[in-house]
C-alpha cells in the first residue's frame, strides 16, 4: 500500500469516527438540538422552572405554512377563534409573529394568584415591544421592573385570576401567562435550575421523535386540565408520565405513549385502548370520512410503555371538512 | 492427487495481497474522479441547502414557503441519492470491473500465472471495491447528516440511532450490490451494460409489480432496511410503488442479502478458477 493510499485510509476513518463520535456524545449526553448549540431540545426550556408537570413545543412557523393547517383551516372555518382574543389582548399575531413555542405548566396555585395551575408559554419570534405593552397598556396592565425586564401585568379576569403578565425575556423572547412563571422565567435568564436539570422529564424529552409539536408530562397534569370524568381518571390512574409527539406537514403523523406504573398496568390498558379501537373501527364502518383515521391506528409499545400512532393523509382535512359542512360531523 | 506445493500462499494470503494492491489502483484511477463527484455530490447540495436554511433564517422572516424537518429531508436524500442512485451505480461500475478491467487491459494473465489461487484474485479485488466504496459513501452520508439533520430544529443525537441504521444498510447494499456485479462482470460478456439494465432497468421496473418476481432483486431487501419513510411520490410509478411496498422483515432481509452476497461471490469464484478468459488481439 502506497503512503497517498494509506493517508487517504487514515482520513477517511478518522472523518468516519469523528463523525460517529459526535453523534454518539450527542446521543448520550443529549447535546445539541442544532450541532455545537448548547441545550437539550429547544433553547427555551432553560426559562421553564425545574417543577413543571407539564412541558410542550410547537414549531409555529413550520405548522403555519404547512398544507393541513391550510386544508384545517378551511374545514373548520366555523370553529371559534382563539388566535383573535390572544390579539386583541396582546398585540401578537400568532401566524405572522412567531417561529416556535414552549408551552409549561407549574405547580398548584395555592390562592392568591389563582385556583388553577399556574401556565407560561414561550414565543420565540418577532414582537413589537412597544405596540404591545401600548396595547396591554389600554386594556388596564400595569407595568413593573423585575430583574431588569419590564413585567407588563394585565387586568385580573376569570381566565387569568392573578391577571395575564408579558415580559420581553431577551431579544425576540416573550414570555406570557402567570404572574409566578414569568418572574421565573426571568430569574432563569441569568441562571439556575431549570427543566432541563428535571431527569425524568428531559429523559421524555430526548425519547422523542423529532416532531414539529410535541408535549411531556406527569398525567396528573394532563388529567386536571382534561377535567375528565373522576371513573375514568380512576381507570387510568396508573399512568405516570406521557408524551406525545407528531410530525404536521404533508399529512399528519405521530404518536401517543403513555407510561404506566408497572408491566400489569400497561397491559390492562393495551386492552382498554384495543377495545376502544374495536368499537371505534366498528362506528367508522359507516362513515368513509374516519376510515382512513382509523386504519392509520396502530397500538403497541412494551414493558411499561404503551404507544399508539396513527398517520393522517392531507386528504382526510377535506373530507372532514366536506362532513362538518354537510352536517354529518358537527363542531362543538 | 498431487499435493499443493508447501510454500504456495493461502487463498486468505494472497487475496490479502491482492487486496493490498488493487486498493491504490482503484482509489486513484480515473473511475476515482466520477466516484468522487459521486459522493461528493450530496455532500455539496447539503452545504447549499443548509447555507440556504441559514440565509432564509437571517434575511426572511415569514413566507408562505412550506417547510420540511432537517430528519425528512435527511430521509429524502437517502432513499432518492444514496438508496436508489449511489449504491448501485458504485455497485455497477466498480463490481463489474474487478475482473473484466483486467481483462479489457489484458493484464489477467499477470495475474493469473502468478502462483496463487485464482478465486484470491476475485476476493481480494472485491475486498479492495469494498474497502474504497464504504470508506467514501459513509463519511459523505456522515457528513450529510450533520449538514441537514439540525435544519429547522432537528436533532443531531435524537436521530442518531438512524444514522447508524443508514450506514449499516448501505453497507449491506454495497456488500451485496458488489458481489453480484463481480458474478455478472466475471461471468457475462459486455457485464456493464448488463449491470446498468440489471440495476434500473430490472430492479425498479419489477419493484411494481406485484409478486414475487421483486423477490430476485436486491433493492427489495435493501429498501426494507431503510428506517426512513419513503418520500411520497404522487406520480404514478410512486403510487404504484407505494402500493406494492410490502416489504419484509429485517431479519429476513439481512439473511437474504446475505445469502445473496455468498452465493453470488462463490459462483463468480467457480467462475474465475474454471473459466478461460481468451484475451482479443
Amino acid at each position: 500500500m502506497t503512503s497517498r493510499t494509506r493517508y487517504f485510509v487514515i482520513a477517511s476513518l478518522l472523518a468516519l469516527l469523528i463523525g460517529l463520535g459526535t453523534g454518539l456524545v450527542a446521543y448520550y449526553v443529549g447535546f445539541p438540538t442544532r450541532a455545537f448549540f448548547a441545550g437539550d431540545g429547544p433553547d427555551e426550556l432553560q426559562f421553564v422552572p425545574p417543577d413543571a408537570t407539564l412541558v410542550a413545543f410547537a414549531n409555529v412557523r413550520e405548522i403555519m405554512t404547512s398544507d393541513v393547517r391550510e386544508r384545517a383551516r378551511r374545514a373548520l372555518l366555523r370553529l371559534p377563534n382563539g388566535q383573535e382574543q390572544f390579539r386583541n389582548e396582546t398585540g401578537i399575531n400568532i401566524e405572522t409573529d412567531i417561529d416556535r413555542v414552549v408551552a409549561c405548566l407549574g405547580r398548584l396555585a395555592e390562592g392568591g394568584e389563582g385556583a388553577g395551575r399556574a401556565s407560561l408559554v414561550l414565543a420565540r419570534g418577532r414582537f413589537d415591544a412597544v405596540r404591545i405593552e401600548s396595547l396591554m397598556r389600554d386594556h388596564g396592565a400595569s407595568v413593573a421592573d423585575h430583574g431588569g425586564v419590564r413585567l407588563i401585568t394585565g387586568a385580573e379576569s376569570s381566565a387569568h385570576p392573578g391577571g395575564l403578565s408579558l415580559a420581553f425575556i431577551e431579544p425576540g423572547l416573550v414570555g406570557v401567562g402567570s404572574a409566578s412563571l414569568v418572574r421565573a422565567a426571568i430569574d432563569l435568564k441569568n441562571g439556575g435550575k431549570s427543566v432541563t436539570t428535571n431527569d425524568d422529564m428531559m429523559k421524555l424529552v430526548r425519547s422523542l421523535d423529532a416532531g414539529n409539536v410535541w408535549a411531556v408530562g406527569r398525567f396528573d397534569a394532563l388529567a386536571s386540565q382534561a377535567k375528565l370524568p373522576s371513573g375514568l381518571a380512576a381507570e387510568l390512574l396508573p399512568i405516570t408520565w406521557f408524551a406525545a409527539s407528531a410530525h404536521v406537514n404533508g399529512g399528519l403523523r405521530g404518536v401517543l405513549r403513555a407510561e404506566t406504573r408497572d408491566e400489569a398496568s400497561a397491559n390492562n390498558l393495551r386492552d382498554v385502548v384495543r377495545g376502544f379501537l374495536a368499537l371505534a373501527k366498528l362506528q367508522a364502518g359507516s362513515r368513509p370520512e374516519l376510515q382512513s383515521l382509523m386504519q392509520s391506528l396502530d397500538l403497541g409499545g412494551a414493558g411499561t410503555t404503551v404507544a399508539l400512532s396513527f398517520s393522517l393523509p392531507v386528504e382526510m382535512f377535506d373530507r372532514l371538512g366536506a362532513a362538518v359542512g354537510q352536517g354529518i360531523l358537527k363542531p362543538r | 492427487m498431487v499435493a499443493p506445493p508447501a510454500n504456495r500462499p493461502t487463498v486468505v494470503a494472497s487475496a490479502l495481497r491482492i487486496f493490498d494492491l488493487s486498493l491504490g489502483q482503484m482509489l486513484w484511477s480515473r473511475r476515482s474522479v466520477f466516484l468522487a463527484i459521486l459522493v461528493g455530490g450530496p455532500v455539496l447540495l447539503a452545504a447549499a441547502i443548509r447555507l440556504a436554511t441559514i440565509l432564509e433564517h437571517l434575511f426572511v422572516h415569514a413566507g408562505n414557503n412550506k417547510q420540511i424537518g432537517g430528519v425528512t429531508l435527511f430521509g429524502m436524500m437517502i432513499w432518492l441519492l444514496y438508496v436508489h442512485v449511489i449504491v448501485p451505480v458504485l455497485g455497477v461500475f466498480y463490481g463489474t470491473a474487478l475482473i473484466a478491467d483486467e481483462v479489457d487491459d489484458k493484464t489477467i494473465t499477470y495475474l493469473f500465472t502468478r502462483p496463487i489461487p485464482r478465486r484470491a484474485v476475485l476476493i481480494g479485488k472485491y475486498l479492495s471495491y469494498l474497502t474504497c466504496t464504504i470508506l467514501l459513501v459513509l463519511p459523505s452520508v456522515v457528513a450529510v447528516y450533520f449538514l441537514i439533520v439540525p435544519i429547522n430544529g432537528g436533532s443531531v443525537g435524537r436521530s442518531f440511532p438512524l444514522l447508524l441504521a443508514d450506514l449499516g444498510m448501505l453497507a449491506a447494499g454495497l456488500i451485496a450490490y458488489g458481489a453480484v456485479f463481480a458474478l455478472v462482470g466475471a461471468r457475462l460478456k459486455r457485464p456493464l451494460v448488463i449491470g446498468l439494465v440489471f440495476a434500473f432497468g430490472w430492479e425498479p421496473g419489477v419493484l411494481l409489480v406485484p409478486g414475487y418476481l421483486k423477490r430476485a432483486t436486491v433493492a427489495y431487501y435493501l429498501q426494507a432496511l431503510v428506517p426512513h419513510q419513503m418520500p411520497l411520490d404522487t406520480t404514478t410509478i410512486g403510487i404504484l410503488t407505494q402500493m406494492f411496498d410490502r416489504f419484509p422483515s429485517i431479519t429476513t432481509s439481512l439473511a437474504w442479502l446475505a445469502a445473496m452476497t455468498v452465493s453470488a461471490l462463490w459462483w463468480a469464484s467457480r467462475a474465475v478458477e474454471d473459466r478461460e478468459y481468451v484475451l482479443e488481439q
